[in-house]
C-alpha cells in the first residue's frame, strides 16, 4: 500500500500527451515555496475550511480524541489532540473538513487511472507519479510502475532526484520519462531553501544521462530565490553537457497552494509572492538560451 | 433600426477585412439594441435586428377565434408580413436585408388550432413533465441545393408542374405559391431601396458594392444563383424568410453546398480568395445558422477541401457568434481539426463545435438506414443532425423529464409497502414506459393535425417530396419520419438513485423515511440540511466508472432508449430516435419537480443536457465526465452532447493544441456524438455577470447554440456562470 493525496486525471502539464498524475504523500525536501504543502509529511493531515462549516456538530460526536469541541464561537479544533484519523471528515459533507493522505493499493490506483487509457493511447500520454516525492515510497513506486508497464501504459515520474542512484536504478527499467526538479545550482542556497544539498541531484542527473533514458529538467521560478539570470544561466550551462535532456522547462511561480497552507494551519513563507511577469520570464529565458536550445516556459 | 447609408467619412479604408470589422461593430450595436427584449433573451443570436419601433403588423384572421391556422391562414399572413416588412441595407455588407421578427412571436398566445384537441393527453403529459412538441415547428433540415438549382422562379414553375399532376391539392400549392410571392415582394422593395441607396451613398467602393448587390438581387428575383455571391445571397433570402415564418434555423453542409460556385468563380478568374471569404463571412453575419464543415461523403471520403478552410477563415475574420460544426472522423484531414481548435481558442466565441461521425452514423444505421445515408445526416441544429430535405424529425422539440418521472415513482413507492432502490427502479421504469408511450401518442397527433395548425410552407420548398406529392412535410410529404424524443435530467436522476442506494442501502446512514421527510420539507432545518449535504456528496454521475451515479446513468439511458425505439412497431413507418438533451429548458423542467435526493431543492434546475451537475468530482476531470457521457449515449444517431468549459490558457502551445485535438478524437472513439466547448475564464465571466452591458461582444455557448452573454436573463446567466466556475 502507498499513501496518496490525490489522483488528477486529464493532466496536461505533467509530461507528454494526456496524462493522469498520482500524487504521493511525503517528501525528503522542505522547499519553502512548495505549492503542495499537504504532500510534505508522510502521514495523513486534516484540512480545515471553517468558512464551509454549517455548525451541524456531526464531527463532535465521532471525534475519538476530543480535538473537535464546541466553543464560544462555534466548533473549534484543538490541533494538538488531532490524530488526523479522518473520522470527522467522514461525516462532514459540507467540505469543511477533509483529510489528505489515503492508503491505496496498486489495484485501486490502476482502477482509477486505467479509465483514461484510451486518452493516453491516442495522445501518447500516460501516467505520471508526482508528489510529494515519488522516491520517498520506493517499494510502492516500483510496484505501481511495474503494474502500469504491464498494462502497456507509458510512465513518467516527477522527482527531486535527491536519493542514492542505486535506488533510482531499481526503478529505471519501468520509467519512460524522468521529469527532474532542479531548483538551484548553488549548493548553499539549495540547502538553505530546501533543507538538503543538491550534490546528489547533480550527480544523479549525470548518471541518468549515461543510461540513455530521456529526461526533462524543470526549475520552479521562485521570486527572490532563483528568479535571476545568473542562476538560470548557471543551471542551463550545467545542463548543456547532457545528451538525453529532452528540454529544459522553467515553471512560473504557482501561488495556488496558499489556501492549502491556510487549511493546514501552517505558515506560508511565500504568501505574498506572485508569478513573474512576461518581461522577467523573457529575460530568464534569454539567460537559458545562451547555453540551451530546447527551452520551455510552463 | 439604424441607418447605415453615408455614415462613414470619405477616405475610410474599405477593404474586405475592414468592411467586416465595421459590420462586426455594427452587430455589437444591434446586440445592445436587442438586450432587454424577451424575444431575443436566452436564445441563439440569430443574426436578427430590432424592428423599427413604429412597425405594426395586423394579422388576417382566418378562424372564428380571431387567429389564423393552416395553409390559408399562414400563407396569407406570411405574404402580408413579407410585403410590409422593413428593409435594411448596409453598404458594407455583401448581402441585403436582415430578419427582424417571426410569425411564431407575432402570434404568441395562440395555442394549437382549437378545432383539434389533445386534452386527453394532457394529464399524463403534465404528470411526467413532458414537453410534447405538439404544434412545434421546423427543427429538421432542408436541402438548400433544391433552391439553389431552381431559384424562386424555378420553384414556382415546379409548383405549377406538380399542381397539374396532383388534383385536389390546390390548398397546398396555392399556399406555397403565395409564400414565394411574398418573398419576392420583399425582394422587390429591397431592390427599390437599394437603388435609392446607390444614389445616396458617397463612398465609391460602397456605391459599387450596392450596385453589385442590386444586380445580384434583380437576378435572384426569379433566376437561380450563378456565382458564389448570388448563392450566398439566395441562402440569406431563404434563411431570412424562413426565420420570419417560424424561426427555422437549420443550415447545411456549407463547404460542399457552396464549393461548386466558388470553384466556378475561380475558373472564370472573377474572384479573389479574400472576396470569397468576405461573402462567406457576410453569410455568417446575416444569420449564424448551424452549418457543418467536413465529414464523410456518401461513399466514405473525407470532404474537407480548400474551401472548408476558407469557411473557417471567414468565420475567423468575422470573429463573432457562430454555429459551425466540424465533423470528426478517423480519415479526416487532421490539420483541419488543428485549425479548428486553434480558432476555438483564438476567438473564444464557442465555435466551432465538433460532432463524431462514427457514433452518429453507426447509431443511425441501427434504425435500418444505409451508411451512405447516415454520412449525409449533418449537424444543422442545436444538438441535432438531419438528412437535408429527406426527413421530418421534430428534433429538440420533445422532452421527457426523467427527474419528474423519478419523483412520481418515489412518491408512489413511499405510499406503498416495499422500499428499496430495486423497487423504486421497477416503479420508475414502468412510469417511464408510460411517459414515452404518451409522448409517442402526442407525436402521432402532431403528425396528423399539424397541417391544420401550421404547415411548413418554407421548408416544404427545399424538401424532397412535399412539392412532388402536394403534401405538407409533416403530413405525409417527407420521405422519412425519424421522430426525436429526448430525455432530460439524466444526471439529476442518476445522482438521485445513487444517493439513495449509497446512503440508505449501502451505508445505512439514513432511513427511507428520514430521506423522504427531508425531501418533503425541501431540506429545511438543520437536520434536513445535513441530509441534503450528505446526499449531494454521494457518488455522482461523472465521478468515474465505479461511481454509483455513472452506473445508474447507464441503466437509465439504456431503459429510455429501449422504450423509445419500441414505439416504432406501433407507429410504423414512423420511427422514434432517443437522445439526451434539455436545451435551455433546464430551468423550466426543474420548475416542474419538487426536491430530489441528489440534493436539489424544490423547483431548482435539472442538469444541463447530458452533463453532470457542477461539482460532480473533486478534480473536475474532463475525462471522467466525458467517459460518463460517452457511456450513456442513446445509440441511434441522435445526440447526448458533451458541454465543456475550458480556460483560455489551456492551449497556449502547439503541444497543448494537439492534446485538445487528441482529447476530441478520443471521445469520438469512445462513442461521443457532439462536443460543445466554451473558452472562458472565471474572472471574465464573473465581471460580465456583474455588469453584462460592459461585455456586449462576449459570446458563450449556452447549450447547442451560442449567444451573447448580455442577452441572457439573470437566471440563465447564473446557470452558465455556475457551470464555468465549478469547472475551473
Amino acid at each position: 500500500m502507498g499513501v496518496v493525496t490525490t489522483i488528477q486525471r486529464f493532466s496536461l502539464s505533467d509530461g507528454p500527451g494526456i496524462r493522469s498524475t498520482v500524487f504521493f504523500k511525503g517528501c525528503n525536501m522542505r522547499c519553502a515555496w512548495c505549492h503542495n504543502p499537504e504532500t510534505l509529511l508522510a502521514q495523513s493531515q486534516l484540512h480545515l475550511y471553517p468558512e464551509k462549516c454549517t455548525g451541524c456538530g456531526a464531527c463532535l460526536a465521532v471525534c475519538p480524541s476530543g480535538a473537535r469541541r464546541a466553543g464560544e464561537n462555534g466548533i473549534e479544533q484543538i490541533s494538538a489532540l488531532c490524530t488526523a484519523c479522518g473520522a470527522c471528515a467522514a461525516v462532514c459533507f459540507s467540505g469543511a473538513l477533509s483529510v489528505s493522505g489515503t492508503e491505496m493499493s496498486v489495484e485501486e490506483i490502476l482502477n482509477e487511472v486505467l479509465q483514461d487509457r484510451a486518452y493516453y493511447e491516442r495522445s501518447g500520454g500516460g501516467v505520471t507519479i508526482s508528489g510529494g516525492e515519488v522516491l520517498a515510497q520506493p517499494e510502492f513506486a516500483l510496484e505501481l510502475l511495474k503494474a502500469l508497464k504491464a498494462e502497456g501504459v507509458s510512465t513518467a515520474i516527477e522527482t527531486n532526484f535527491c536519493f542514492p542512484f542505486p535506488l533510482i536504478e531499481t526503478l529505471l527499467p519501468h520509467i519512460d520519462l524522468f521529469m527532474i526538479d532542479l531548483k538551484l545550482l548553488d549548493e548553499t542556497a539549495h540547502k538553505r531553501w530546501t533543507g538538503l544539498s543538491n550534490r546528489l541531484v547533480l550527480q544523479n542527473i549525470e548518471a541518468l544521462d549515461q543510461t540513455g533514458k530521456p529526461f526533462i529538467i524543470r526549475t520552479p521560478l521562485i521570486p527572490g530565490v532563483n528568479d535571476n539570470s545568473a542562476e538560470i544561466a548557471r543551471i542551463a550551462e550545467f545542463l548543456s553537457a547532457f545528451k538525453h535532456l529532452e528540454y529544459y522547462e522553467m515553471l512560473n511561480f504557482n501561488p495556488l497552494g496558499a489556501s492549502k497552507y491556510k487549511s493546514l494551519g501552517i505558515e506560508n513563507p511565500f504568501e505574498s509572492a506572485r508569478p513573474l511577469g512576461g518581461e522577467a520570464l523573457r529575460e530568464l529565458s534569454g539567460a537559458a538560451e545562451i547555453h540551451l536550445t530546447k527551452i520551455r516556459l510552463g | 433600426m439604424r441607418n447605415r447609408i453615408n455614415t462613414l467619412p470619405l477616405g475610410t479604408a474599405l477593404g474586405y477585412k475592414e468592411r467586416l470589422a465595421i459590420l462586426r461593430e455594427r452587430k455589437i450595436e444591434d446586440t445592445k439594441d436587442k438586450a432587454g427584449f424577451m424575444s431575443f433573451a436566452d436564445g441563439d443570436d440569430y443574426g436578427a435586428v430590432m424592428l423599427p419601433e413604429d412597425f405594426r403588423f395586423e394579422s388576417i384572421p382566418t378562424h372564428k377565434n380571431g387567429g389564423y391556422y393552416g395553409y390559408e391562414g399562414f400563407s396569407k399572413n406570411f405574404h402580408k408580413l413579407m410585403a410590409e416588412h422593413p428593409v435594411l441595407i448596409d453598404p458594407c455588407d455583401a448581402f441585403a436585408n436582415r430578419w427582424m421578427t417571426c410569425m411564431t412571436w407575432l402570434r404568441q398566445g395562440r395555442g394549437f388550432n382549437p378545432d383539434y384537441s389533445f386534452d386527453h393527453l394532457k394529464p399524463l403529459q403534465a404528470l411526467y413533465g413532458i414537453v410534447p412538441g405538439i404544434g412545434a415547428d421546423s427543427h429538421f433540415g432542408g436541402d438548400y441545393q433544391i433552391g439553389l438549382e431552381l431559384g424562386w422562379g424555378g420553384l414556382l414553375e415546379k409548383l405549377e408542374h406538380f399542381r397539374s399532376q396532383n388534383p385536389g391539392h390546390d390548398d397546398f400549392y396555392e399556399a406555397e405559391i403565395l409564400a414565394i410571392q411574398g418573398i419576392q415582394a420583399w425582394m422587390r422593395r429591397t431592390n427599390e431601396i437599394t437603388a435609392l441607396a446607390i444614389e445616396e451613398e458617397k463612398i465609391p467602393e460602397l456605391k459599387e458594392n450596392l450596385r453589385q448587390m442590386l444586380a445580384c438581387n434583380e437576378h435572384l428575383l426569379f433566376g437561380a444563383p450563378r456565382t458564389l455571391r448570388e448563392a450566398c445571397q439566395w441562402i440569406c433570402w431563404f434563411n431570412m424568410a424562413s426565420r420570419e415564418y417560424n424561426r427555422d434555423g437549420a443550415g447545411c453542409q456549407l463547404d460542399e453546398v457552396l464549393r461548386p460556385y466558388y470553384e466556378r468563380d475561380l475558373e472564370r478568374g472573377e474572384m479573389s480568395q479574400d472576396e470569397a471569404k468576405y461573402y462567406i463571412a457576410c453569410l455568417l453575419l446575416n444569420d449564424p445558422h448551424y452549418y457543418q464543415l467536413g465529414g464523410l461523403s456518401p461513399d466514405g471520403h473525407d470532404m474537407v477541401s480548400y474551401f472548408s478552410y476558407l469557411c473557417l477563415e471567414a468565420a475567423d475574420w468575422l470573429d463573432s457568434s457562430c454555429n459551425i460544426t466540424v465533423r470528426v472522423h478517423d480519415k479526416m484531414d487532421m490539420a483541419f481539426l488543428r485549425k479548428s481548435v486553434e480558432y476555438l481558442f483564438k476567438n473564444k466565441n464557442g465555435w466551432p463545435r465538433f460532432s463524431g461521425d462514427r457514433a452518429l452514423s453507426e447509431g443511425f444505421m441501427r434504425k435500418g438506414y444505409s451508411a451512405e445515408l447516415a454520412r449525409q445526416r449533418v449537424a444543422v441544429g442545436c444538438h441535432w443532425m438531419s438528412l437535408p430535405g429527406l426527413e421530418y424529425t421534430l428534433n429538440d422539440c420533445v422532452k421527457v423529464n426523467a427527474l419528474k418521472v423519478f419523483r412520481v415513482a418515489l412518491d408512489e413507492m413511499m405510499k406503498e409497502g416495499e422500499r428499496s432502490t430495486k423497487r423504486l427502479w421497477e416503479i420508475y421504469s414502468g412510469h417511464m414506459k408510460k411517459a414515452v408511450e404518451v409522448t409517442a401518442e402526442g407525436i402521432a397527433f402532431h403528425l396528423k393535425y399539424q397541417v391544420h395548425n401550421q404547415p411548413e410552407l418554407l421548408l416544404n420548398l427545399i424538401s424532397h417530396g412535399p412539392v412532388e406529392k402536394g403534401l405538407d412535410i409533416v403530413n405525409g410529404g417527407a420521405e422519412m419520419y425519424n421522430m426525436c424524443i429526448d430525455g432530460s435530467g439524466i444526471a439529476s436522476t442518476a445522482d438521485s438513485f445513487a444517493a439513495l442506494e449509497q446512503r440508505i442501502e449501502l451505508e445505512g446512514r439514513l432511513s427511507w423515511d428520514e430521506a423522504y421527510e427531508a425531501l418533503e420539507a425541501n431540506f429545511e432545518g438543520p437536520r434536513n440540511d445535513y441530509i441534503r449535504q450528505m446526499l449531494s456528496a454521494s457518488q455522482r454521475y461523472g465521478g468515474g466508472s465505479d461511481s454509483l451515479g455513472d452506473i445508474w446513468g447507464v441503466r437509465i439511458s439504456k431503459d429510455f432508449s429501449a422504450d423509445v425505439v419500441s414505439m416504432d412497431e406501433a407507429y410504423a413507418p414512423v420511427k422514434f430516435i432517443p437522445g439526451w438533451f434539455s436545451w435551455s429548458n433546464t430551468i423550466a423542467l426543474g420548475k416542474m419537480v419538487k426536491a430530489t435526493p441528489n440534493g436539489r431543492k424544490d423547483f431548482e434546475p435539472i442538469n444541463h443536457g447530458a452533463n453532470p451537475h457542477p461539482g460532480f468530482r473533486r478534480d473536475g476531470a474532463l475525462t471522467a465526465m466525458s467517459n460518463a457521457i460517452c457511456a450513456i449515449q442513446p445509440g441511434y444517431g441522435n445526440t447526448a452532447p458533451i458541454q465543456l468549459e475550458l480556460d483560455p490558457g489551456m492551449a497556449q502551445s502547439d503541444e497543448a493544441v494537439q492534446k485538445i485535438c487528441d482529447y476530441i478524437l478520443t471521445i469520438f472513439d469512445q462513442g461521443a456524438t457532439l462536443l460543445n466547448i466554451n473558452i472562458i475564464n472565471e474572472e471574465q465571466i464573473l465581471a460580465a455577470n456583474e455588469n453584462p452591458d460592459l461585455f456586449p461582444d462576449l459570446v458563450v455557448r449556452v447549450t447547442g447554440f451560442t449567444a451573447y452573454f448580455c442577452l441572457l436573463t439573470p437566471e440563465f446567466r447564473k446557470l452558465v456562470v455556475d457551470r464555468i466556475l465549478r469547472a475551473g
